[in-house]
């Protein structure tokens, strides 16, 4: 069935992008991520603009995350003011990303730059996802135990002032790295159309040290707070959230996310990290190919506010 | 329509007039004044009805008649860029901004363009692709421009909005012709001003045009308006809507 969307001004097959949205919500239940860093890509690969497909993207990772984050705080699994120091510096990390989106988009440089930031962050975090689990994998098969890090053992990040006590998480750290990672999180998220968790979630337990049990609760409110912020700019900015498109992929995804969740109960954890690490470094590599490889077409039309025509 | 074009078919029509007296004249009717884009829009076609009358006065000649139509969309500036390699990747380089180009251009006739009328006459009334006006906002033509403006009409064709049918009008009658110009489901929304041109013998002997309308309507044009006059306030809509969907999946699915 063609649905015409007012904001894409394009009509889609309603049920193809409501497919979209379900496997990718299937795909993030069974990793517990977000899903934004697949979902965006499809919809550039569909034929979705950049600019709508990232923006759209950021309010359908708000549902997601939202959906996601509602078992964790019926559990107490998340650090209220550890997130809530994330997510100041979360927007003010995605208030700079949306101004060098818009500012990119009438260079016409947006896509390129779209395309490098997935090829290095999903090529970097998927090739150490892939090489950590193949290392735990082929360690538990010859019956050594994974080697764990001494608990105390915080390195540099000590001698950092501006100290604060987190209860929740049991830490007692600078709040200089957790909004220096809240910034960064926010700028690549509002560029990219992705929540960060990949990116979050691994930072908050190697850098800071939080436990394991909060850490993804307390990574999902952080991804409200700033992506809800993000579309909100977004959308005031470059006016290219398209409403009908996120609720579709919203739909799609919440409903998609608990199969995946169901199936992820009965997958062994190191098995799923390696296959998520694959699919990362996949999309990754799809970048990569798109922008070494000659292009069919070397023009394109654009507007003077970078529309793509 | 820039105000060259709009001069030129303005002068045109004038010197038609003046001699009215003794030439044909063109009526032109359209199947619709307004297409509206709902959601369900995948495109339409709007066809373009037209008779040629000739008065008791009018001497009669040999040769056929010929009729071009001439549908452009609204205007808008658009940058056309290539793309070269740099280090290993394609990225965008050298770019041309074209002012005032029609953002939708269709051209239907009843022969190709060049049988009909010559260069000048074609060039004069913007008539056929190879014939538009390009003004690059980077001021004087430098080298390579021409790649750039093929570039642009190829990649307007490609998207479909820039067609053109060469056998495209039909004769159902001696004086009467009609045509049917597709409009794609990614046709921009405004005015869409439609130009038919009478000719013999490669003389322009009348003109007329008429005007349509595309528009989005209900949830559409309420959404598009919203979207591009209050962003933030619809960027609110949207997150509370992301926020109700989530709520309403968590209580829908809890498991715990």
């Amino acid at each position: 069935m063609q649905i015409y969307l007012p904001i894409a001004e394009l009509p889609v097959n309603m049920f193809l992008i409501f497919g979209m949205g379900a496997a990718v919500g299937f795909l993030s239940g069974l990793f517990g991520v977000g899903g934004g860093f697949l979902l965006t890509p499809l919809l550039i690969f569909s034929g979705i603009s950049p600019a709508v497909a990232v923006a759209s993207t950021t309010a359908q990772v708000v549902a997601s995350s939202f959906s996601a984050s509602l078992t964790y705080w019926r559990r107490k699994l998340i650090d209220f003011k550890l997130a809530g120091v994330l997510v100041v510096a979360g927007i003010v990390g995605s208030t700079i990303g949306v101004a060098i989106f818009t500012l990119l988009r009438r260079t016409g440089q947006l896509d390129l730059i779209i395309s490098i930031c997935y090829v290095t962050f999903l090529g970097l975090v998927g090739g150490l996802m892939l090489w950590e689990s193949v290392r735990s994998i082929i360690n538990t098969r010859r019956g050594r135990p994974a080697p764990l890090r001494r608990p105390g053992q915080h390195g540099w990040m000590h001698g950092l002032p501006f100290k604060m006590r987190f209860k929740r998480s049991k830490l007692y750290v600078s709040i200089i790295p957790i909004l220096a990672i809240g910034v960064g999180i926010g700028i690549l998220g509002s560029m990219l159309g992705i929540g960060g968790g990949f990116i979050l979630v691994p930072a908050l337990i190697y850098i800071l040290r939080v436990p394991t049990s909060i850490v993804v609760g307390t990574s999902l409110i952080q991804m409200i707070g700033t992506m809800a912020v993000a579309t909100l700019l977004q959308s005031g900015n470059n006016h290219s959230v398209d409403g009908v498109l996120a609720l579709i992929l919203m739909v799609g995804g919440v409903i998609g996310a608990q199969f995946g969740a169901r199936l992820g109960a009965r997958v062994g954890g190191e098995q799923l990290r390696a296959m998520l690490a694959l699919l990362v470094l996949a999309v990754g590599i799809r970048f990569l190919v798109n922008l070494v490889s000659t292009p069919d077409e070397l023009f394109s039309l654009a507007t003077l506010a970078g529309d793509a025509r | 329509m820039n105000a060259a074009f709009r001069l030129a078919l303005l002068a045109g029509m004038l010197v038609l007039a003046l001699r009215q007296s003794s030439a044909e004249q063109l009526v032109v009717a359209l199947s619709t004044d307004h297409v509206k884009i709902s959601s369900s829009f995948t495109g339409t076609g709007v066809t373009v009805f037209g008779a040629i009358e000739r008065d008791a006065g009018t001497i009669s000649r040999g040769g056929v008649y010929d009729i071009v139509v001439v549908v452009r969309g609204p205007d808008e500036t658009l940058v056309t860029r290539r793309k070269e390699r740099v280090a290993g990747i394609w990225l965008n380089r050298a770019a041309r901004t074209f002012l005032d180009m029609p953002s939708f251009y269709a051209v239907h006739s009843s022969r190709p363009l060049n049988d009909i009328a010559p260069a000048e006459t074609l060039t004069r009334y913007q008539i056929g692709f190879d014939y538009l006006a390009f003004r690059a906002r980077e001021g004087r033509p430098e080298p390579g421009d021409e790649a750039f403006r093929d570039a642009f009409v190829r990649l307007k064709r490609e998207a479909g909005l820039y067609r053109d049918a060469p056998y495209g009008v039909t004769f159902p009658g001696s004086a009467v012709f009609q045509t049917t110009v597709d409009v794609p489901a990614n046709v921009p929304v405004g005015t869409y001003r439609v130009s038919v041109f009478l000719f013999r013998d490669s003389a322009m002997l009348a003109a007329n045009s008429a005007a349509f309308g595309i528009a989005k309507t209900g949830f559409e044009q309420f959404t598009f308006d919203l979207a591009r006059r209050n962003g933030y306030f619809y960027g609110l809509i949207c997150i509370a809507l992301a926020l109700l969907t989530g709520w309403l999946a968590g209580v829908l699915f809890r498991r715990d």
